[in-house]
């Protein structure tokens, strides 16, 4: 059944009552370009948060979590799979455009992609801090999607994500259980990763945000993130390891944990492509895109 | 390429639902393309995988006409007054 409405207020009006749109519905143009900028920026995100995690394939320490790497990896790109199937069919952009706007930085993908992880740490404190960050943002737009293919994908993927973060917490269990130089290790870790993981969400939403009022994103950018802090300060000071914030307060009476002023001048130069990693990794991506092309041609082949 | 819609049925109980859709160039590696997406887990027992082309969809307004056909949606109110009738009845007897 397609669905029209006659004026934007209509529109808003159905959104409010829990409506659901589906892709055959004739949707306002900017409730189609404002969704799709939004699932083409995560489909990116899993997209090259599946290639980092592939680089780790051959490093990581031990057989089993070499097997949880190797599944992890499968699961970003099967991700990313699948979010560029649901933005396809908003017709905005084919996937292949979507591919090349990627390759030639005028699309955007998650900040912490934009920067290197050097160690394992690095890949560990991601797991852990970047994976959950993802994790609770994806979780409250699951919750309240207006988009109705969106809101279905993204059950799919988080029941995925949910392993991942238990890898993620295995992995720095197991490191804080290790000697003084992976301890260490994963402390300057957590010193490089906090704050990108924390910028994750964004700056504070805006009253007018496009994506709250149509109902995309069920929650405030500052709530999430607070419910991460909340979260992850005690979980890491637990293991010992500390926060690289020197402004961070225990506030009793409050029983909450409040942070000093955030520094958003690296999530700004991560949006313009200007991240300490950014050029690196999207010259890998789209590397690893050409190397790969064969496979492409071998199914236009069988499809002929 | 064409595209696929992928259907996974969980166990005997459960009727098949829509999964998702997935790109293949023939029917047997949309097969394959969709177990590689969508049943990594062990999500289901049972799979389909129809070509998009080959779905027919009803027109608008086709199945709405069903909408306020009330009679083929019996309350049974009519029963159940009687019954409750009957009960009063018996009771101040």
């Amino acid at each position: 059944m397609k669905r029209s409405w006659a004026s934007l207020e209509e529109f808003q009006k159905f959104l409010d009552h829990g409506g659901i749109v589906e892709p055959v519905d004739d949707m306002p143009r900017e409730y189609r370009q404002t969704v799709f900028d939004f699932i083409e920026m995560h489909a990116n995100s899993e997209l090259m948060g599946g290639l980092t995690e592939r680089d780790w394939i051959p490093k990581a320490p031990g057989l089993r979590h070499k097997m949880s790497v190797i599944a992890k990896t499968q699961d970003e790109i099967g991700h990313a799979h699948l979010l560029y199937m649901v933005a396809a069919d908003l017709k905005i952009k084919t996937r292949e455009e979507m591919m090349q706007d990627l390759f030639a930085g005028k699309s955007k993908f998650h900040n912490v992609f934009h920067y290197r992880a050097k160690t394992w740490g690095d890949q560990v404190a991601i797991a852990f801090l970047v994976d959950a960050a993802a994790l609770v943002s994806q979780q409250a737009v699951f919750k309240n999607c207006s988009y109705g293919p969106y809101k279905r994908i993204l059950k799919r993927i988080i029941a995925e994500e949910g392993f991942h973060l238990r890898f993620g917490e295995e992995s720095v269990l197991r490191i804080a259980e290790g000697t003084e130089v992976q301890r260490n290790m994963f402390q300057d870790s957590i010193n490089d990763w906090w704050w990108p993981a924390l910028q994750l969400f964004g700056p504070d939403s805006k009253p007018n945000d496009l994506l709250l009022r149509w109902h995309i994103k069920s929650e405030r950018n500052e709530i999430l993130r607070d419910r991460w802090i909340q979260k992850f300060v005690p979980l890491l000071q637990g293991y010992g390891f500390t926060i690289p914030d020197s402004g961070l307060r225990r506030n009793e009476e409050k029983d909450r944990w409040e942070i000093g002023p955030i520094d958003w001048k690296p999530l700004k130069q991560t949006m313009i492509m200007g991240g300490p990693d950014s050029a690196r990794r999207i010259s890998e991506a789209s590397d690893s895109w050409e190397k790969t092309g064969w496979v492409r041609e071998a199914l236009e082949k069988v499809s002929a | 390429m064409r595209i696929y819609e992928v259907f996974l049925k969980a166990d005997g109980k459960e009727e098949f639902r829509h999964a998702g859709s997935i790109e293949a160039p023939t029917d047997e590696l949309a097969l394959v393309l969709a177990r590689e997406n969508y049943t990594r887990r062990a999500e289901g027992t049972h799979m389909w995988v129809v070509d998009r082309e080959n779905i027919c969809v009803s027109e608008e307004g086709f199945i709405d006409a069903n909408l306020n056909k009330s009679h083929r949606h019996n309350d049974g109110e009519r029963v159940a007054e009687w019954r409750k009738s009957q009960r009063n009845k018996k009771s101040n007897g």
